[in-house]
């Protein structure tokens, strides 16, 4: 039986948990761009971008190369396994739950009677 | 058609008893309250028994039209201790895995740490089995997991 190992994907969620590193790469995922076509309608600065990006690329998400003196981005989570993604779903799916488990049960505390 | 085995883990610390997580799971009314998809979908069927040999059912039709049906059947049951359970999930009624899940509810102080331990069956049947949740061009994690899947490719390849 094959022991998944979740921690790459643990990487790629806390990058994903990013308002402005998921639009980078929804940005991404219509094609290759490079860090000013990245950064151009996002509200921060050019700065901030890159440091994004590195976390994006620390995950596993997304590559970059250099040419002359422009950087192109592309987005690598292709390269992720479909066992991988099976899992990330299931995954993304109970925590959604227990995170609405969360909210019920602060929601229910004062009707607690034992 | 292929099957991958794969097992993962999920835990978390939770602000209740364990008699009072354990009741959240106990009672269709409870567990609806929770258990529950966060957009507006249209219910199908709705059922929990939940003893050692009963059966939960979650049958629902998504706003993007999937339909999706989680089938369970409690195996073991120990009230505020633990809750084995076999689910099927099916999308647009093809089964897309079979998981025992094990719930284990210790108690931390006044805390309760849940540990979900999930082993799966997991089949891929191709594209048609979810080709229902290839809707609309927003971007949400939903569109990241179908891009991860390979389906959304020829988007940006």
């Amino acid at each position: 039986m094959l022991q998944y190992q979740a921690q790459p994907l643990d990487l790629a969620f806390q990058a994903l948990s990013d308002p402005g590193r998921r639009a980078m790469v929804e940005r991404l995922s219509r094609g290759p761009a490079s860090v000013s076509e990245l950064a151009e309608p996002l509200p921060m600065t050019l700065s901030a971008v890159v440091q994004h990006l590195k976390i994006l690329e620390e995950a596993g998400l997304v590559s970059s190369r250099k040419t002359g003196r422009v950087r192109t981005c592309t987005l690598e989570i292709a390269a992720m396994t479909k066992v991988e993604s099976w899992i990330a779903e299931r995954k993304r799916f109970w925590n959604q739950q227990y995170d609405q488990l969360e909210t019920y049960l602060s929601e229910n505390s004062q009707e607690e009677s034992h | 058609m292929a099957v991958t085995n794969a097992m993962f883990t999920i835990e978390r610390v939770l602000r209740a008893s364990p008699a009072r997580v354990f009741a959240a799971y106990a009672t269709l009314e409870a567990k609806s309250a929770w258990f529950k998809a966060p957009s507006d979908i249209e219910t199908l069927n709705r059922d929990l028994d939940f003893r050692v040999g009963g059966k939960e059912r979650f049958h629902a039709r998504w706003p993007g039209g999937l339909v999706t049906d989680f089938q369970a059947t409690y195996h073991d049951i120990v009230e505020n201790e633990r809750i084995i359970l076999v689910y099927d999930l099916f999308h647009n009624g093809d089964k897309l895995s079979v998981s025992l899940l094990t719930l284990e509810l210790r108690a931390e102080g006044d805390k309760t740490r849940l540990i979900h331990t999930e082993q799966g069956s997991y089949l891929s049947g191709g594209d048609e089995a979810v080709k229902g949740r290839e809707h609309g061009t927003t971007w949400h994690i939903d569109n990241l997991v179908a891009l991860i899947e390979g389906r959304e490719l020829k988007a940006f390849v």
